[in-house]
């Protein structure tokens, strides 16, 4: 029976080549741009390495001090009295006329003073990001993207270590000068990323450090771990690190014993922030956190909204609209020309009735028929989405991301080819199977 | 084999109700090769249908090789039409992207066989309309006579005990046509299929056992 239709969903697409042609590039077209999206996706929010446990994570990146404006406000009343006198009556009102407000990344001190020994955290991890050292051999210079980090960053973070290990606590605390590269910056500066490298030294700024591993480069564009080489945070600049401010240049990661303990991290954090005592030397009254999961923190930042859920449903809602329309355009198309080719066929599914074929054996035909011509669109996009891929990574083109044909986005798509097969099937099968057979014999 | 009690039936639009049968009673016992002629818009079609399942009748009842299948639907009659009735069409409805054999084969995909099973049978019910060496044809490929073939052996295919032919020949030369003749009166012999056939063509009644004439809905012989 499967291959009787097989063999018929493939003399009916020969037969007609230029709706085929149609309706395959209809289909492949839109299911290479819905791989190249869950591919980014994935790319972007999905849990890869390092960012592994990415749905046990809590992102802190900044830290918000505020203070509030009050002015008071005379009213002075004059009345001209009888006797000539002028008499002056005055009130006065407070009111907020306005806040200041400074965000920015948070200290070392901070962090390590006030962020400590919270529940439900089973990691946690302080580095400052971003800054640009120059590193130095045989007289070239090289710009490296530089994190500092304390040793629990190695736990919070999977990285894929190539050759050799990361620093640890002792390392931290130690100041022990041992630097992790990765292996676009270890090939950059020595010419290789191999196990040789591991125990050669490598000059950054007016410090020299030993190399103590070599990490594949995440391919993930996410500010908490896109260096080209991790120190530890002891060898930074001492004034920076030990600097009793509460801004600095530093963020945080909460590693939550589940994903479900995520929310009640936040909420400490929050808990905390409010009631925090300010230190006398600042200039500010009160403190804010914004703590966020990735996708919270994602959107957050893109939106520029400090209400995370409100970050969110601006940013994905649009998105997701945009995505449906985006698939819905094909598949109102396609159901269009599938309701046109098998009303084509109405003498055929009558034949089929009055031979014996029951209403539900012409809805699998024509579903099954749709999933075979989706299937076959599907190969194409994967090809076509294959070559884009490939022109995408080899050129940039998304900056650092790097996409990739990953299982689960195979699995998306397996599951998109279906749902698309299934819904431009669907309604023109059930027209079909609910023909009349004299009429359609007559 | 084919019993019809009372049966009436009726087309209704918002404002016209037409009479396509009225109280017609007809008996056709097991092997009897029964043909029907009338006027067109008699209800000769309407008839056929009735008798195949297709249709359903306003009043009366239909008896099928001994069962009350009036109120057969769905995959009830679905099976049922797959087990008893053979159905050919004045225009053969073959299916023109499907070969000869597997358009033979059609109506036992809807049955519990295997592929090499059906294949056979097909085949079998080919080499009884004389066109063994045309299985791997297209419909396309063959004259009128020959696809009206191929429909006879795919209505028989899976050895009904009743073979509704509505005009079988009415798209056929009279040289063609009875050829196909010679086929339905063997089939009917050899293997005591009761077959009724609609016709407009006397000479081709007459080769039939028994004439039924209808005129308006009714039995008029």
């Amino acid at each position: 029976m499967i291959k009787n239709y097989l063999l018929l969903a493939l003399k009916v697409l020969r037969r007609k080549p230029f709706y085929t042609f149609i309706s395959l590039f209809g289909i492949s077209f839109t299911l290479m741009i819905l791989m190249l999206i869950t591919s980014m996706g994935d790319a972007l929010f999905g849990a890869n390495k390092p960012m592994s446990e990415v749905d046990r994570m809590v992102f802190l990146p900044a830290l918000s001090r505020y203070t509030q404006f009050y002015d008071t406000i005379y009213t002075i009343d004059s009345v001209l009295m009888d006797d000539g006198t002028m008499r002056y009556d005055s009130t006065f009102d407070t009111e907020e006329i306005g806040s200041n407000n400074s965000d920015g990344s948070m200290s070392y001190h901070f962090i390590t003073e006030y962020l400590h020994g919270l529940s439900d955290v089973s990691e946690a991890t302080a580095f400052s990001p971003s800054s640009f050292v120059d590193g130095y051999l045989d007289g070239r210079k090289v710009t490296f993207r530089t994190y500092y980090t304390d040793g629990n960053y190695w736990n919070v973070f999977d990285f894929n270590f190539l050759h050799g290990l990361p620093y640890g606590k002792d390392d931290v605390d130690g100041g022990n000068q041992i630097a992790v590269l990765t292996d676009k910056a270890a090939t950059e500066y020595f010419g290789e990323a191999s196990d040789d490298v591991i125990g050669r030294e490598v000059t950054l700024g007016d410090r020299t450090y030993r190399v103590g591993g070599i990490v594949a480069r995440p391919l993930k564009d996410d500010p908490t771990i896109q260096g080209d080489v991790y120190l530890p945070v002891t060898t930074m600049d001492r004034r920076a690190l030990d600097a009793k401010t509460l801004e600095g240049s530093f963020s945080a990661v909460f590693l939550a014993t589940s994903p479900g303990k995520r929310e009640s991290i936040k909420k400490q954090l929050e808990f905390l922030a409010e009631n925090f005592v300010m230190p006398p030397e600042e200039d500010y009254e009160e403190i804010a956190l914004y703590p966020g999961t990735a996708t919270e923190v994602f959107a957050g930042g893109i939106m520029q909204e400090r209400d995370y859920d409100l970050a969110k449903m601006m940013f994905f809602i649009p998105l997701f609209l945009l995505l449906f329309l985006f698939l819905a355009l094909p598949l109102i198309n396609l159901i269009n020309l599938n309701v046109s080719r098998v009303y084509e066929r109405k003498s055929e599914i009558a034949v089929r009735k009055a031979f014996g074929a029951r209403s539900a054996d012409i809805l699998y035909q024509f579903i099954f028929e749709n999933l075979v011509l989706t299937f076959i669109g599907g190969a194409i996009g994967l090809i076509l989405a294959f070559f884009v891929i490939r022109a995408v990574n080899a050129n940039d083109l998304i900056g650092i991301v790097r996409l990739s044909f990953s299982f689960k986005v195979f699995f998306y798509f397996i599951v998109v080819i279906v749902l698309f097969g299934l819904l431009s099937g669907l309604l023109p099968a059930l027209r079909m199977s609910r023909t009349n057979i004299g009429t359609a014999l007559r | 084999m084919i019993e019809l009690n009372n049966i009436s039936k009726s087309y209704r639009t918002d404002t016209i109700e037409t009479l396509a049968l009225q109280h017609m009673n007809l008996s056709v016992p097991a092997g009897e090769f029964l043909s029907i002629m009338g006027p067109s818009g008699c209800g000769k079609s309407t008839l056929l249908n009735i008798m195949g399942l297709i249709d359903e009748p306003s009043e009366g009842t239909v008896v099928l090789a001994g069962r009350e299948v009036t109120d057969y639907n769905g995959s009830k009659v679905a099976r049922f039409r797959n087990e008893q009735l053979g159905f050919i069409f004045q225009s053969f409805h073959l299916i023109n992207d499907l070969s000869v054999v597997d358009n033979v084969e059609l109506p036992l995909l809807y049955r519990k066989l295997g592929g090499k099973e059906r294949r056979r049978l097909a085949l079998e019910a080919l080499a009884r309309v004389g066109l063994s060496n045309r299985a791997t044809h297209f419909p396309n490929q063959l004259s009128g006579g020959q696809k009206q073939r191929v429909a006879i052996a795919r209505a028989i295919v899976g050895k009904p005990n009743i073979i509704l032919a509505d005009e079988p020949t009415g798209n056929l030369d009279s040289h063609m046509g009875g050829e196909i003749m010679d086929i339905l009166t063997r089939l009917n012999k050899d293997l005591g299929t009761t077959i009724v056939m609609v016709t407009h063509d006397e000479r081709m009644a007459k080769r039939t056992h028994r004439l039924v004439r209808l005129s308006d809905g009714e039995r008029v012989s």
